[in-house]
């Protein structure tokens, strides 16, 4: 390997490592509770999805500011996506939704207000017509 | 360039490859502009043709055809036309089967328009992802029938085209005077990088040959190192085109029954996430495969014809192209991140750190490739050598970009937005893999047909536009992931978008224009007529 070779390969090295480390860690806010300290949520929402419908807990859906609330979404058919969305169209997180599993996923809002729902993945023709408007309601 | 009714020779062959390829761009790019025209918001109507807005199921149906008819028909149609003049060539040996050769650009023909053909008449339109159960659940079983046959017919080219290359290498000739198990045993050694290696390890232990007072054969030539990625793809290649036909064999296995009996069986007793595992480790032999190492081996070609300097760290590319291989086999979990039921182990490791492989192997490759340029200056700045350049950029700029949606936290706030498509996808294949592919095409034709292109303005043009308007574009698409795009969805009525939107169709245009350029240049050069006959030997002119 040549001098120029393995400069270039420790400078690859160092980024990787640098990146890696950075994106895995806690730094990254909602690494902190999806990934390493995964807290006991204080409420969970079960939404079921079926022929391009979803369906949500009689209650609605209500969260507190700064609480870990868990989702569990389930299809009935085909494969969906569950994606939530601020009111400024910024999407906070999404996951996809296989039919046969709970897909599951603990979230902590930092803000209060009114949040989207919309399905994520494309699931057939009237896959963009699957959207729920303030679905969910964060209080302070 | 004329052509006669004298048998079919490399070139000719090569150029109706490339011809066909080139017709398929110019159908993904037309196919591309209406669904950005469907984006922004735009009406047309061409009776009897194309109503924009379309109808959703077409618009999918689309959606469906446009990345297939892109890769399969623009991509592999122009890999095969130069790798099927390239490898026989470079190895000093006839075609294998020239009926083979030519046979099976016909299969693929027929099975891409199949594909095209039951999104466009029959509206299939369950994207090339192809999530189970949704081809089965969603679409007319005649569609799913068209769209897999179709798909199967595609996939037995690819695999025809390995086994012509794979049996021309292995061929016995005078140049090549190895018995032939002994060519067998080389090829496969350099088809999974193994033979620097050994090599190298002999060269450690000292083994004697016959060339240094020892008693054993010296080691044979190695294959020159484009042929060596040639082949190395060549295995990704097979795996991935099992892997399509299985899922194209698994919808026929549900459909037909209903088809012929009106029996419906019941889809979910196959695993979505067990399927979604192997149809994208499958597919990621393409892009995570095929597409890095093909492109990286005609990158090991082009420096050095370019440069007329051999290519810099030679043993080290080597060594990369060993370790693509496992590296394309162990990423496929990052289209998976977002799927919480599989482990958060494969998540991690084999959708985020194994993928960082492909940030040494092309991050290598590129700087071997760019290390050839470095000492060959003053260099000329040719149009291959613009568009090699171009297509580094591109491969640099999507690269990073899809390392960042390959992460285990990123993901969750990137996974399906235009980010995706945009920074990532289109900016890979037009900047990248489309850039890298017309340095070819312009470094072949005065091979291939004894002149390069007329007109040196009108390459130019080519050049500056492809770049900026496929960079423009990219750019365009991808910013809308801040505003919470997603890809796949239509947003009518949502004007919040349309601003990104409306840059990406400008760019789209300009993109289009450069296209327009290389043709004009392409038919002024040749005829139409000659391009024709290419493929009807009767219409050319008399010499």
């Amino acid at each position: 390997m040549e001098k120029e070779e393995k400069h270039y390969l420790y400078v690859l090295i160092v980024a990787a490592l640098l990146i890696n480390a950075i994106t895995v860690s806690p730094l990254i806010p909602w690494q902190g509770w999806t990934f390493w300290s995964k807290p006991t949520p204080t409420s969970a929402f079960d939404i079921s999805i079926c022929n391009y419908q979803f369906t949500l807990p009689s209650g609605g859906i209500r969260a507190k500011v700064s609480e870990p609330v868990k989702f569990v979404v389930t299809s009935c058919d085909v494969t969906y996506g569950f994606g939530v969305f601020h009111k400024s169209g910024r999407m906070l997180f999404q996951i996809q939704v296989l039919p046969n599993y709970g897909n599951e996923i603990v979230w902590i809002f930092d803000e209060p207000g009114s949040y989207t729902i919309r399905s994520t993945e494309y699931s057939g023709p009237e896959h963009p017509f699957m959207v729920l408007p303030d679905a969910i309601t964060v209080v302070p | 360039m004329t052509m006669s009714k004298a048998p079919m020779t490399l070139q000719v062959l090569s150029l109706r490859y490339a011809v066909v390829a080139i017709v398929f761009l110019a159908l993904a790019g037309i196919e591309g502009m209406f669904m950005r025209t469907q984006l922004s918001n735009i009406s047309v109507n061409v009776p009897g043709v194309i109503t924009i807005p379309m109808t959703p199921e077409h618009y999918y149906a689309m959606l469906t055809a446009h990345p297939l008819v892109g890769a399969y028909g623009w991509a592999y149609l122009a890999v095969f036309a130069a790798f099927y003049f390239l490898v026989p060539t470079l190895t000093k040996k006839p075609l294998y089967s020239m009926r083979l050769a030519n046979g099976h650009m016909w299969m693929h023909i027929v099975g891409l328009l199949t594909v095209w053909s039951a999104g466009y008449f029959l509206r299939f339109g369950s994207l090339y992802t192809v999530y189970w159960p949704l081809p089965v659940v969603r679409f007319p079983p005649v569609s799913v029938v068209a769209f897999a046959v179709g798909l199967a017919l595609v996939e037995l080219s690819v695999l025809c085209f390995i086994f012509n290359l794979f049996a021309t290498i292995l061929m016995r000739s005078e140049a090549s005077p190895l018995p032939k198990g002994v060519a067998l045993h080389s090829l496969l050694m350099a088809s999974f990088g193994l033979d620097g290696m050994v090599r190298s390890l002999r060269g450690l232990f000292g083994r004697k040959t016959a060339l240094n007072g020892g008693t054993h054969a010296p080691d044979p030539e190695p294959l020159p190192v484009f042929v060596v990625a040639v082949m190395r793809g060549s295995i990704d290649a097979v795996l991935n085109a099992v892997v399509l036909a299985g899922a194209g064999v698994l919808m026929l296995v549900f459909t037909l029954p209903t088809l012929l009996t009106g029996l419906r069986l019941d889809p979910l007793i196959i695993d979505p996430l067990v399927y979604k595992n192997v149809f994208w480790w499958g597919l990621d032999m393409i892009a995570d495969g095929d597409v890095l190492i093909w492109v990286a081996g005609t990158l090991y070609l082009l420096a050095p014809i370019l440069t007329n300097r051999p290519l810099y760290g030679e043993q080290v590319v080597r060594y990369v192209i060993l370790t693509d291989l496992i590296v394309s086999m162990g990423v496929w979990s990052h289209h998976l991140l977002s799927d919480r039921p599989q482990p958060d182990w494969m998540r991690l490791i084999s959708g985020q750190f194994i993928t960082w492989g492909e940030f040494f192997t092309m991050g290598l490759s590129f700087f071997s490739v760019l290390m050839t340029l470095w000492l060959a200056r003053p260099l000329k700045f040719n149009m291959p050598m613009k568009f090699m350049l171009g297509g580094i950029m591109g491969f640099a700029l999507g690269g990073g970009s899809g390392l960042l949606q390959a992460n285990f936290a990123v993901n969750l706030v990137m996974h399906n937005t235009q980010w995706v498509p945009g920074f990532h996808i289109h900016q890979m294949l037009l900047t990248g893999l489309s850039s890298i592919l017309f340095a070819a095409i312009y470094a072949l034709l005065p091979m291939l047909t004894g002149t390069g292109l007329k007109s040196e303005r009108l390459s130019n043009l080519h050049f500056w536009l492809w770049t900026i308007g496929g960079v423009g574009m990219a750019f365009s698409m991808g910013l809308a992931w801040r505003d919470g795009m997603l890809r796949r969805t239509l947003y009518r009525g949502v004007e919040m978008y349309l601003p990104y939107m409306n840059a990406a169709t400008f760019f789209g245009v300009v993109l289009a224009l450069g296209f327009l350029a290389f043709l004009v240049n392409l038919v002024r050069t040749y005829g139409l007529r000659t391009l024709i006959a290419l493929f009807i030997p009767s219409i050319a002119k008399p010499k």
